[in-house]
């Protein structure tokens, strides 16, 4: 898209717009709209297995604070959750890489936990601290914490070693150098880690209400609830929020991105 | 050769000194017993094969590699002190700017570092040294938007802003295209003969070293070493039109023929 807004002034003609616009959101929105006319025959055949999507949309419409509220406390879940796991990868990827001793004591237990399903670790976690809040704080949290942890341990290693041979030569403390050269050049490297971490997020908090479904309210819970019931567009219409909601955080990821690493163009995921 | 400098006068010595990489069964000795002065403001260049050791020793002289053997001391002080004073100026071989920063703030970095170290030293204003080095309009410009030359140049300038005792600068111009590295080379000599500081500039470029230098130092490899110390005898201040005249081509015949037999005996 950016590549529109570049090209676009070179030639005024709306003729030429238009045609970049169509090539531009033709493409997906033919195939969003192939996908559904084939559910909708699909469901229509079939309403033992989805719903139509008029169902989905009428039973989003009938109730929609149910969904609203529901909505909330997995935002609630993601916020808190994600977030203290965000800061705490980050923070121990800082400890790591400027204490070697830190990685060596603590990589060993983190691979451990971190190779461990989490969705074998979330019952656990119900019967240790009950169906309140905390466990899904937790499983949200350890779901985004290991791919914040290792991007950003990378990020702060990826030091442009020329840079540094100056900032040694002028004797830069530590902090000096963590503060003018590590941190704002690992950021790159950070937010890659958010863009696997968002929707991760999301499966961590969805997860953490399976387990816990019925004590409290939740999309996830209600995907759980609905399905038992075989009430299927309320299941449906719990999935497409979420769905929603994950490519809501990417989004937000991304505009957050451009505003903060403007002079990066660089995409390091995958690296 | 050394011997003319007058004692009080000697800005950078170098000492015996030695250093080697490597285990005890594959060790390699990059420097040999490398014995080197140079004056307060004066330009040397370090030429010679690659695997001579020219960055090795500039690298021991900027405290970024610590020698096995031998001296190093910086205005009569050792490498360390001289880094925590901020004697030393780097310009790398990459301009090495930061690219979340401004051109300005670029080259107003070394100020903020280190603040201590900037007892006794004449800051110079960054705004009026990059006008000077010609960025005056690229001030609040990020390094992405410059071409490579512009911020080689902005990190030259980084090197002066804070007024170090001696310049060390690795191949700067290596990156660059040949007419701008010519564009660039001229822009650091005239900058230099009105702002004379203690230069040990390494590169791979003979009349590079002629047009700039006052001393070439030339190397030899395996184990790298000095092979001959030539002294450039020609006027300052220098221009482009050095490059036409008999003493200019003498002299640069005669750097090529000292390489080339370093080179074959190194091959024997």
């Amino acid at each position: 898209m950016s590549d529109s807004i570049a090209t676009a002034p070179r030639r005024n003609s709306s003729a030429f717009t238009m045609t970049r616009i169509i090539w531009n959101w033709g493409p997906p929105t033919l195939t969003f709209v192939i996908v559904a006319v084939l559910w909708q025959l699909v469901a229509i055949n079939n309403p033992y297995v989805l719903p139509t999507l008029d169902a989905v949309g009428a039973s989003l419409a009938s109730d929609p604070g149910m969904y609203w509220a529901n909505l909330l406390v997995t935002c609630q879940e993601i916020v808190v959750g994600a977030g203290a796991g965000i800061i705490c990868g980050f923070l121990l990827a800082v400890a790591m890489s400027e204490l070697p001793i830190v990685e060596k004591a603590v990589m060993p237990l983190i691979v451990v936990i971190m190779v461990t399903p989490v969705v074998a670790i979330a019952p656990a976690l119900v019967v240790a601290f009950g169906f309140g809040m905390l466990p899904k704080y937790i499983v949200t949290g350890l779901v985004v914490f290991f791919p914040m942890l290792v991007n950003s341990l990378a990020g702060l290693r990826d030091v442009d070693q020329k840079a540094l041979d100056v900032f040694k030569t002028l004797h830069a403390s530590r902090w000096e150098i963590f503060r003018d050269l590590r941190l704002p050049g690992c950021m790159p490297f950070v937010f890659a880690g958010l863009r696997i971490a968002m929707p991760l997020a999301v499966v961590g908090a969805a997860v953490a209400e399976f387990v816990a479904a019925g004590q409290q309210a939740g999309l996830g819970s209600l995907v759980t609830i609905a399905a038992a019931q075989a009430n299927l567009p309320v299941t449906w219409a719990s999935i497409a929020l979420l769905c929603l909601l994950g490519v809501l955080l990417v989004s937000l990821l991304a505009l957050l991105r451009k505003r903060i690493l403007w002079w990066s163009d660089e995409d390091v995921v995958g690296r | 050769m050394t011997a003319t400098a007058h004692p009080e006068e000697i800005g950078v010595e170098v000492t015996n000194v030695t250093k080697s990489f490597g285990g005890d069964e594959a060790r390699v000795t990059v420097l040999n017993g490398v014995t080197l002065s140079i004056r307060k403001g004066e330009f040397v260049s370090l030429i010679g094969p690659s695997g001579c050791g020219k960055s090795t020793l500039l690298k021991v002289v900027a405290g970024l590699s610590e020698a096995n053997g031998g001296t190093v001391s910086i205005n009569g002080k050792s490498v360390r002190e001289a880094a925590r004073d901020k004697a030393i100026g780097l310009v790398p071989q990459s301009p090495a700017l930061l690219p979340w920063r401004t051109i300005l703030d670029n080259v107003s970095l070394p100020i903020s570092i280190n603040p201590r170290g900037n007892t006794g030293r004449r800051l110079r204003d960054p705004r009026e040294l990059l006008q000077s080095f010609g960025l005056g309009h690229a001030l609040d410009r990020y390094p992405a938007q410059l071409s490579g030359g512009m911020q080689q140049r902005a990190a030259i300038a980084r090197a002066f802003v804070f007024d170090p005792e001696i310049l060390l600068m690795d191949e700067p111009f290596s990156a660059l295209d040949e007419m701008n590295r010519d564009q660039q080379r001229m822009g650091l000599l005239d900058f230099w003969q009105s702002n004379r500081k203690s230069v040990l500039f390494v590169t791979h470029s003979v009349p590079e070293a002629i047009m700039l230098s006052d001393r070439i130092v030339l190397m030899a490899s395996h184990p790298g070493r000095i092979a001959e110390i030539i002294d450039v005898d020609l006027p300052r201040p220098r221009n482009e039109a050095l490059y036409a005249t008999d003493a200019f081509r003498d002299l640069e015949f005669y750097v090529r023929s000292a390489l080339r037999k370093v080179m074959e005996a190194a091959r024997v």
